[in-house]
Formats: structure tokens, C-alpha cells, sequence
């Protein structure tokens, strides 16, 4: 079983309340997630727990590792701050944080979820797009990309989104 | 060390108006959370609800008196509150012995803070009884005596059933972006089926969910609704049964609508006669249907007409009174049931020398017998919100003193001699009713305030103590009473069989919702003198109105300022406050790509914004989808000492008097023009 975010494209108003309860939560002057806008649809994101995950195979002081569960965890004991994380993510996942001259990821708010309760983005979502994923062998669902997101085929990010359904749409004469 | 949990409702001018838990050390906030016992916004708050310890902490908030010498210059030093508030009585007892009573002050609040308590600075205006003070309200006026004109008094169905909703109108209204919370009812609407259908001139995140979007041009409402209106009858698609009862003046507005052309309301709209056809037929099917009449499109000299024209709709079609339909705007009644007023000691209202607050730079010029000549300015930022920053700098600059009452140095507050600091709602008592939802929360303070700050109340019934002490008895305001005493005087008979309980500590608790019928017109009783909805209304005849929801055009552009200006509101903000948080973007002029083409101006050119009142410079960024002829720039504060609304004249909407004490800003009526700065 593998965690990430599921993302509905046809709820999210791209509000913001996730970025902000993400600062909220960590008590970091930076968002762990950034809203970005397309189109016609936003796209929330932070780390997208990747099964192959580039901040993983970079990292020169091995400050990354994968629980069983799929979350990418950064321990920022051995971080230099040398930012090849950084410069790798295709989804901009770490940051790195000025005051602390240490990089920082999303965990999932790891310790929310073994707790039994969702992580502070997902919660603070006032119209449920966000949901914590839980996939495994037998059950995917959704789609894996939507325009907007970067190249999924290298790193396999365990991000999922549901894509807004028919639209009819009327400009001036 | 003691952890406690203290419950909060977030004061600010928005239709959400959620409750708030915090966590508190000792004396230290740790944690702050939406609360689960609120029933409409159930634990969510928004990006603005998740900063507000940032807000809190921040390092600019002003935590003791300050005083600025000389204006303008940002010299400002620490006075402590005696010094403070002993050269503004003192100022305010000269004046009144030279003019013969306390007129040449102004005492200006506006929704900075919507909690009652907060309208401290209004009692203490009528306290005093010959002061100045503003009448009106900028935001919603038309809107709502356009809705008093048909309904009587208004008050809108409960917006928890638009879930009960089977067709959704949201009419020039982005809650995704401004109600984030009513979304959920929508969206509970929508996976029973319902659908939603958005009419706006901008292509916002709402329209991006709507199944339907349809555009429209600005301040055309009205003749769209007509369009609507005269499908709706010309294909029978009319509730004649509710009409002969209910409803007041069909059969004039029978004639004026045989009187339209379809093609020229096309031309106004942009919408096609077979569109108009097909939203007629939408709504008049799909029962229950609700319209929400947004702020925007009464934001309009036609506003109040637009607004009365759309609500016609449903009347025809008898969704007037029906569960999970009906009309939606936001009202003021469930402020209006608290006690606010105290004859025993506030002077009549009409004791008030009272200006259009549209006009508040040109009243403190105009005003004369006696002039003014001090403005006490609070919970209000005036120079960015309201009309004609520049000559409202000018007015200021006149002003012989100028006193602000806030948290931070606003753009107002730096053209003030005295800036007295104000507490958040994290360090006062108050309580706050929504202007859209039923649910009333209590707010207690988690904290003592912060340095020097008072609230609201409390800095007034300072101000009121020292006026006494220097001239015994000149002053009626009540003082010496602590925050919570005041609380318990706003809490009356009605409020409490309202909300089911015996004392408003009980509301400390959890909020509560106000005992009311989900949709007041269920009964199709209405307030005006016939008891019907007055399509026909000669009341608003005898105020000078149009007797029937006929369309009148919006304004239109001039030669040399071609391109409207839209002002829209956005989640960035809430009015001028949020802007000095982490995650703010940039300022920022939409235009289309035919405009960028036609002036050569690419994405991240500095223009120039101008009329005939002011100027700003902003970078550009093109936008697909917008009107044309039209410059998109989200309302907010502007770097460098730039106001928006600089551009903004004292242009009044078409009504507002009856509910509000005058009508509010056609603020998307104004047209600018643009070159590479």
C-alpha cells in the first residue's frame, strides 16, 4: 500500500486554505504545498511521495528514505543545505529554508497520519479535494497526470487526480 | 502550565464568518484551528482564517500610541495612551468651544471588524449627538433595497439549503474565490444531481466548476434577466397561480416586457436570444432553482434595477418561497435583532450630521457651518477602500487632526497625527452575526492584548473618560464597564428564544444557529404594503425609481477612457487587510491579448491606469476570456503609496437610501485608459 494525495480537479477552488494550514500546521515561514493555476482548473501540490523518488537517489548525506507506506521522509539531521534535492524534484517538493539552512518536504504530516488523522492540508480543505491515497497492486484510480504537472515516467509520483467532468461554456457574441 | 481551548468567530466582511478554536499556554496562543462545533463552517476555515497568528505576531502591528510629527513624514513616536488621548479630548472640547458644538468632528468606522461590539465608534458619535458622521454603506446598498422595494424587508432563505437545491444560479457571485465554505452546500447539490449554471462577466473559479458559464457584459444584468423574463412568459413557462396571488404588477410588467426587442438585449448582453431561451427553460424546470444575486453586478448605476429585475424571475416561476430555491443576497437581519440602541443615553439619530460615505473626501471639504476639521478614522482604511483616494489625501491633509485606530500603519493611518492600536479578536470579547448564515458565535479573548492595544470599545470609552474628566458630564458614553458587561447588553429576549439558550456564555460552549424558517417567503407573506411582491412597486416610485424592474444601462465609456475597470474581489485578501502576510502575489492589470497586441505590451509591462481622478502603474499580464475593452484588477492594496481606487470617482449606485442610509459605489462603472508607463 502505497500513500500520496489524491487531488479532485472539480472541487478545488484553488482557495489556498491547504497552503496556508500547511504553514499553519508546521510553524515554517514557507508552504510545504503551492496552489498552481492552469487553465481552467488548479492544481494543489507537495511531495508526491514518488516510488522512485530523485531527492532519494541524489542526496549526498542519504537525508531521504521511504517507509513501507510510501512516505518519503526527509531527515534533516545530516542536511548540508546543498540543494541537489532541490534542483532534481520535477515537482519542486523540497524547499529549502533560509533561516534553517536545511531543506523542507512535505512528510504527509506523518506524524497526523499514525495517528489516525488526515495531514493539516487535506483536513483545512473546506470543499474535500484533497484526500490522502492509499493505493495498492489491485486498486488504482483516477488519473496519473494532468496538464500543468511535470513528467511522471522517471520518478512514478503517487499522486492521483479526478478530472473535471463535462463543461459548457458561453462567451459574449 | 495551564493549556486552555477559547472559542473565536472570525469578525471579518465575509459571507462565511467561521468560527475559530485556539489553543492556548499560559499566555501564549500555540495552535489555532477552525471550530467543529460550528454548523456551517464545521472545523474548515480559509487561507486567511489559517494566518491569523501570523497576523497576530506579526512585527508590524502597532502595540503602543503613537504620534507622528509632522504628518506625512513617518516620524513616528511612542506617546503613551494619556498623552494620546488628552490631545485628541482636548482638540475635541476647542472645537467645540469655538463652533458651539462637536460637528467639525468626523467619526468615520466601517467593516473593518463587523462584530457588534465594534460599533463602539458609532455609539459613541450618538452618544455625543452633534457630531459628523457618515450614512450609507459602500458595499451592498442597491442590492438591498432593491430586494426591500419587492420583498418589503429582506432576509435570505438558510444558504445550508441551497443543498436542497436542484438548479443552481449564481448570478455575477464567485464563492469559490469569496464564500469558499458555501461551496460545500453547492457541491452536496451536485452530487444529487443538481446543476450549476454561472453567469459573470469574468471567467472566474467558480464559472471554471459551473456546468453551464455563461458571459455577460458588465452591468447588463438586468436586460438579461428581461430576456429571461420574456421567455419565461412567451413559452408559458409561468407559475400564474402564484402570480395572482402573491405578486403585485404582473400584468404592468406584462407590457413593458411585450415591449422588448430581443436582438437590441442581445447586443447588451452578448447572450443570444437562444441562450436566454434555454436558461429560461432550465430555471423554470428545475425545481427548486435558486438565484444567488451577487455584490458584483449591483456594483452598477443600474444596480438596484439589475437586482430587482433578476429576483422577478423568481417570483414568475413562484421559486420565491420554495424549500431549497428562492433568492439569495446577503442581509442584515441577524444583526438587527441584538440591542444596539440606548435611548437613555444616545442622542437621536437624527441628531447626527450625516454625509454620503461615497463622498467622504468631498464632504470633508464640502461641509461647511461648521466645517470639519478633525477625522477620527476606525476600523476603516478609507484611502484604499472608498472613492477618490487622492482627494481624500487632500481632505485628510486638511484636516487640522487626524486620529487612526488600527493594527497596522494602513495607507489611512499614515496620513494621521495620533495612531491609537487596536486589538485582534484574539485578545477581545465580541460577539458577530453573519450577514449570510444563521449560526452566532461568541468570541473571548485567548490572550490579554498585546503591548498597549485596546479594543474598539474599550479605546472609545477611553476617549469618552478623558472628555468627561476635562469637561464633566460633555460625554454620556458609558465608562468604566469591562468588555463582557457591554456583551451582555447586546443579548436580549428575542435573541435568546432565538437561539434556544437562557445566557450568552452558553454560546462560549459551541455556536448556535438562530431558530428561523429555512425560506422566510415560504408562506408567501411579504412585507410590503400590499402583502404581495411588488413587481410594481410605488414606493420605489416616490423615491424617484422606475415603479417596475425595467432595464436601465449601466455606464458606459467616454472618448478618451475607453476600457472598463474591473475591481474584482479575490482570495488573495479580504479588502485591504492580509496583504502583509507571507504568499501574497504580486499586483497585477489583466488584459486580453488583443489589447496587449494593440498597445504592444507583453506579460510583465509596467502600465499606466488613468483617468480623470488619478493614476497607478502596474505590470500587466494577459488573460484569456476577459470582456472586451475591459482592465481586470483584483481590489487591494497598492505598493509605493498607490491607491486603486484612485481611480474610483464618487459615483453612486441608482439606490440603497430605504435599507442603508444612502447607496453604495458603482464601483464597476469606471473606465480608465492605458499606455506603457
Amino acid at each position: 500500500m502505497q500513500r500520496g494525495f489524491f487531488v479532485d480537479l472539480n472541487r478545488c477552488t484553488g482557495c489556498r486554505a491547504c497552503v496556508a494550514a500547511c504553514r499553519n500546521w508546521k510553524g515554517i515561514n514557507l508552504s510545504l504545498r503551492q496552489v498552481y493555476t492552469e487553465a481552467d482548473y488548479y492544481l494543489s501540490l507537495a511531495c508526491n511521495h514518488c516510488e522512485n523518488p530523485e531527492c532519494f537517489r541524489v542526496c549526498p548525506q542519504r537525508t531521504y528514505s521511504k517507509r513501507r507506506d510510501g512516505i518519503v521522509l526527509h531527515n534533516s539531521g545530516r542536511c548540508t543545505g546543498c540543494n541537489r534535492c532541490v534542483r532534481s524534484c520535477p515537482f519542486t517538493a523540497p524547499r529549502y529554508n533560509p533561516t534553517t539552512g536545511k531543506i523542507e518536504k512535505c512528510d504527509l504530516c506523518v506524524e497526523r497520519i499514525d495517528n489516525g488523522i488526515a495531514p493539516a492540508c487535506v483536513e483545512a480543505c473546506p470543499v474535500k479535494a484533497l484526500q490522502v491515497l492509499e493505493l495498492d497492486a489491485e486498486k488504482d484510480f483516477g488519473v496519473k497526470w494532468v496538464p500543468g504537472l511535470a513528467g511522471i515516467q522517471m520518478t512514478r509520483p503517487n499522486i492521483r487526480f479526478n478530472i473535471p467532468g463535462a463543461r459548457e461554456r458561453h462567451l459574449l457574441l | 502550565m495551564r493549556t486552555r481551548l477559547c472559542r473565536h468567530v472570525c469578525p471579518r466582511n465575509c459571507y462565511n464568518t467561521c468560527g475559530l478554536i485556539s489553543m492556548v499556554e499560559g499566555d501564549t496562543i500555540v495552535k489555532l484551528y477552525g471550530d467543529p462545533a460550528h454548523g456551517y463552517s464545521r472545523g474548515h476555515l480559509c487561507r486567511l482564517g489559517y494566518s491569523y497568528l501570523e497576523i497576530f505576531n506579526h512585527p508590524d502591528r502597532v502595540l503602543y500610541p503613537l504620534k507622528q510629527e509632522p504628518r506625512g513624514s513617518g516620524n513616528w513616536r511612542r506617546i503613551s495612551w494619556t498623552e494620546a488621548l488628552e490631545q485628541i479630548a482636548v482638540y475635541m472640547l476647542d472645537l467645540a468651544a469655538k463652533y458651539g458644538s462637536m460637528l467639525p468632528v468626523c467619526i468615520y468606522n466601517n467593516s473593518g471588524d463587523i462584530g457588534l461590539l465594534h460599533r463602539a465608534w458609532n455609539w459613541l458619535a450618538r452618544a455625543m449627538g452633534r457630531v459628523t458622521t457618515a450614512t450609507g454603506n459602500i458595499c451592498m446598498a442597491a442590492g438591498l433595497d432593491a430586494l426591500a422595494y419587492g420583498f418589503g424587508t429582506y432576509t435570505q432563505p438558510d444558504p445550508i439549503d441551497m443543498a436542497k437545491a436542484r438548479y443552481l444560479l449564481l448570478w455575477g457571485a464567485n464563492p469559490a474565490w469569496t464564500a469558499v465554505h458555501q461551496m460545500e452546500y453547492i457541491n452536496r447539490a451536485r452530487e444529487k444531481g443538481a446543476r450549476l449554471v454561472v453567469i459573470d462577466p469574468v471567467f472566474t473559479a467558480t464559472a471554471s466548476q459551473a456546468d453551464l458559464y455563461i458571459q455577460i457584459r458588465p452591468g447588463s444584468d438586468g436586460a438579461l434577466a428581461a430576456g429571461i423574463a420574456w421567455h419565461l412568459w412567451q413559452n408559458g413557462l409561468i407559475d400564474n397561480s402564484y402570480l395572482s396571488r402573491n405578486v403585485v404588477g404582473w400584468e404592468a410588467w406584462q407590457d413593458y416586457l411585450a415591449g422588448l426587442n430581443l436582438e437590441e438585449l442581445s447586443a447588451a448582453t452578448g447572450v443570444s436570444p437562444e441562450l436566454m431561451a434555454r436558461l429560461a427553460e432550465e430555471y423554470a424546470t428545475n425545481t427548486p432553482a435558486a438565484i444567488w444575486l451577487g455584490l458584483g453586478l449591483q456594483r452598477h448605476v443600474n444596480g438596484g434595477q439589475n437586482v430587482r429585475t433578476i429576483s422577478a424571475l423568481a417570483a414568475m416561476t413562484g421559486n420565491l418561497g420554495r424549500e431549497g430555491g428562492g433568492v439569495y443576497y446577503p442581509s442584515l437581519e441577524y444583526f438587527n435583532i441584538f440591542t444596539t440602541d440606548w435611548p437613555e443615553w444616545m442622542a437621536p439619530e437624527d441628531e447626527l450630521r450625516k454625509f454620503p460615505i461615497y463622498d467622504l473626501a468631498g464632504a470633508l471639504q464640502r461641509l461647511q457651518d461648521p466645517p470639519v476639521k478633525m477625522a477620527l478614522i476606525a476600523g476603516a482604511n478609507p484611502v484604499v477602500q472608498n472613492a477618490d483616494s487622492e482627494a481624500l489625501q487632500r481632505s485628510l491633509a486638511a484636516m487640522e487632526l487626524v486620529v487612526v485606530s488600527d493594527l497596522f500603519l494602513t495607507s489611512t493611518a499614515r496620513l494621521a497625527d495620533i495612531f491609537l492600536p487596536a486589538t485582534t479578536f484574539l485578545e477581545h470579547w465580541d460577539v458577530v452575526p453573519s450577514y449570510w448564515h444563521r449560526w452566532i458565535g461568541v468570541n473571548e479573548p485567548a490572550v490579554p492584548p498585546r503591548g498597549e492595544c485596546r479594543s474598539d470599545l474599550m479605546t472609545a470609552a477611553s476617549l469618552a473618560e478623558m472628555l468627561n474628566q476635562k469637561n464633566p458630564g460633555v460625554c454620556p458614553f458609558p465608562t468604566g464597564r469591562s468588555e463582557e458587561v457591554w456583551l451582555a447588553q447586546l443579548f436580549n429576549q428575542e435573541v435568546y428564544r432565538l437561539l434556544g439558550i437562557n445566557h450568552y456564555r452558553e454560546l462560549l460552549l459551541g455556536p448556535r444557529k438562530l431558530k428561523l424558517p429555512a425560506n422566510p417567503w415560504a408562506g408567501g407573506q411579504f412585507a410590503t404594503p400590499s402583502g404581495c411582491y411588488e413587481l410594481y412597486s410605488r414606493r420605489a416610485e416616490k423615491d424617484g425609481l422606475p415603479s417596475l424592474p425595467v432595464y436601465q444601462p449601466p455606464a458606459a465609456s467616454t472618448g478618451p477612457y475607453p476600457y472598463r475597470l474591473l475591481t474584482t474581489h479575490t482570495r488573495d485578501g479580504l479588502n485591504s487587510q492580509f496583504y502583509n502576510i507571507a504568499d501574497v502575489p504580486e499586483p497585477v492589470a489583466y488584459i486580453s491579448r488583443d489589447l496587449a497586441r494593440q498597445k504592444q505590451l507583453q506579460n510583465g509591462t509596467l502600465v499606466r491606469l488613468y483617468n480623470e481622478w488619478g493614476e497607478i502603474i502596474v505590470p500587466v499580464e494577459i488573460k484569456e476570456m476577459l470582456p472586451p475593452r475591459t482592465v481586470l484588477c483584483h481590489q487591494r492594496p497598492l505598493p509605493g503609496g498607490q491607491s486603486l481606487n484612485s481611480l474610483v470617482p464618487p459615483l453612486a449606485t441608482d439606490m440603497g437610501t430605504i435599507t442603508c442610509g444612502g447607496p453604495n459605489l458603482a464601483y464597476y462603472d469606471i473606465f480608465v485608459n492605458i499606455t506603457p508607463a
